[in-house]
């Protein structure tokens, strides 16, 4: 439900704002480990159709459903198996670049 | 025509710098932040450009593409199952220059200098570079299956390996085909592009002869023993398509010795068979241009530093995509698509002369089953000795027994998919 309510609220800010205005992505690890996301959910400048928009969401919240998808706590279709691929460190810098970008 | 105009404009606006470029020993253009030459305007291609325009707007990025649109290899297969239109499937680069800035030229890549850096083009002209992304995707081997030809390819044996025309050629057989008829697809062996696409091509197939030619057959005969998700492709063709598709593994005489086009028959190890819709994916190598720079290993591919894709052949060149050798990465898509942010972020450090962020790569390749049936593979790697290496206890294939809603799930996840990578790469 939450990620409902985000993704609405990023859509409104992303049709709000100008295409050509993009942001420029930073040269850390972070940031260029975040971009693999963009293939499935999309970026700051479009939103997938079926994937849960997942930028500009709370870090707090983004943090606890990887960590539960990669224990499987939560169900997933191909993100428990994702999420596996990164120490739980690594998963909380992704939140937190992902809640901000 | 107006193609033409402003290709012509973007080739002396080089010309007037080429001079920059000609001696070796200057590292880039005066007050420039550098400038890239792409070639290819693939998944790879087009994502290391949009992505070196991302990190840094300044970088001066020219991408070199022989076609004016991109005709996708994923979703190909449901235009054979007539599931989607070629249209849809086909997509321009107009994004890249309009809102990233990017270069388009239309042309031929057919030497690369790496010595003096700079690209030559079919009509002559050459463009200098500080960086080089090749990313040219597959060459077919058409002499690799004895009796086919590329003649062969364009009448009456399609590849439909490289999408676009074929595509709607390999369809129109299909549609013209009789009930009854049996269709043979012949995969390679590894390596080579997309290692689940031709079973998803049989399910596909499968799919569009249950809803109108239920009488037909389809029949593999493959080089390999094994291929990718198979027990997962297995156990869907028998709930899916009961008794239509028999594949044969190359170890039971699968592997085609030879081909006649004149009498639409197939001999391999087991015997010689007839087909009504004949589907030849032939063995394949890096596209010519890697070949011709001297960028390929003597089997065909090009090998590359893990940590960024750049060649093991030439400095300031970079190899990605199918054309690579990437490890335990498959030739596909994202595969490309996730190379090109590595090596987009690697080009960018190296013309400021900062340390590059460290290399992660992903994959998910989705295939449909049905349309209401999606499975996938997914996979994390991380920079190895022998290449980019899978991250242990993580990724791998849908779960054997699943819901059929989930396979549902996984259906929608691929379109999802499309979506996105198709935003992500062209803009």
């Amino acid at each position: 439900m939450s990620f409902r309510i985000h993704a609405l609220a990023v859509a409104l800010v992303l049709t709000a704002g100008s295409a050509v205005a993009q942001q420029r992505i930073p040269l850390n690890d972070t940031a260029l480990a975040a971009q693999g996301c963009n293939v499935c959910h999309g970026s700051q400048s479009y939103l997938s159709p079926t994937m849960p928009a997942i930028r500009g969401v709370d870090a707090a919240t983004l943090y606890t459903a990887l960590i539960e998808l990669k224990t499987d706590k939560r169900p997933s279709t191909i993100m428990g198996r994702i999420s596996r691929g990164y120490s739980d460190e690594q998963l909380k810098a992704l939140a937190d670049y992902l809640s901000k970008n | 025509m107006t193609s033409n105009i402003s290709r012509r404009k973007i080739l002396a606006g080089l010309g007037a710098t080429a001079g920059l470029f000609a001696a070796p020993h200057i590292a880039r253009a005066q007050g420039s932040a550098g400038r890239v030459v792409v070639i290819g305007g693939g998944f790879g291609g087009a994502t290391a450009a949009r992505y070196i325009k991302l990190f840094s707007p300044d970088i001066d990025v020219v991408l070199v593409e022989r076609d004016a649109t991109y005709v996708t290899c994923p979703f190909s297969n449901y235009v054979l199952a007539g599931i989607r239109d070629i249209n849809s499937i086909t997509h321009g680069r107009d994004p890249l220059r309009q809102r990233y800035g990017v270069r388009l030229v239309r042309g031929e890549a057919t030497a690369v200098d790496t010595s003096a850096r700079s690209v030559k083009l079919k009509d002559g002209a050459n463009l200098p570079y500080d960086r080089l992304v090749v990313a040219p995707g597959i060459e077919l081997n058409y002499a690799g299956v004895p009796g086919w030809s590329e003649r062969a390819a364009n009448t009456v044996m399609p590849h439909a390996w490289k999408a676009g025309p074929q595509t709607v050629l390999l369809r129109r057989q299909l549609e013209a085909m009789a009930d009854g008829g049996t269709v043979i697809i012949a995969p390679p062996a590894n390596p080579f592009r997309c290692p689940p696409g031709p079973y998803e091509r049989v399910s596909m197939i499968a799919w569009y002869l249950k809803t109108r030619k239920p009488k037909s057959k389809i029949l593999v005969l493959d080089a390999k023993d094994a291929f990718s998700k198979q027990g997962l492709f297995m156990a869907g063709w028998e709930s899916q398509y009961p008794g239509m598709i028999t594949w044969i593994a190359g170890k039971d005489g699968g592997k085609v010795e030879s081909v006649d086009p004149k009498g639409m028959t197939v001999t391999a190890g087991f015997g010689k068979e007839k087909g009504a819709v004949i589907n030849v994916i032939p063995p394949q190598t890096a596209g010519k241009i890697a070949l011709d720079a001297g960028l390929a290993e003597s089997n065909g591919w090009c090998a590359v530093d893990p940590n960024n894709f750049a060649s093991r052949k030439a400095q300031n060149v970079y190899v990605l995509g199918d054309a690579s050798i990437a490890g335990q990465m498959p030739k596909s898509g994202t595969s490309a698509n996730s190379q090109a942010k590595v090596v987009a972020a690697n080009i960018v450090a190296s013309l400021r002369g900062v340390q590059p962020p460290a290399a992660v790569y992903h994959n998910t390749c989705y295939s449909l089953v049905t349309p209401d049936y999606g499975i996938s593979v997914s996979d994390t790697y991380r920079p190895g000795p022998q290449g980019p290496t899978l991250v242990p206890n993580s990724g791998g294939v849908s779960p054997a027994r699943a819901t059929a809603a989930q396979r549902k799930a996984e259906a929608e996840y691929t379109m999802g998919w499309y979506a996105s990578i198709i935003a992500d790469t062209f803009g």
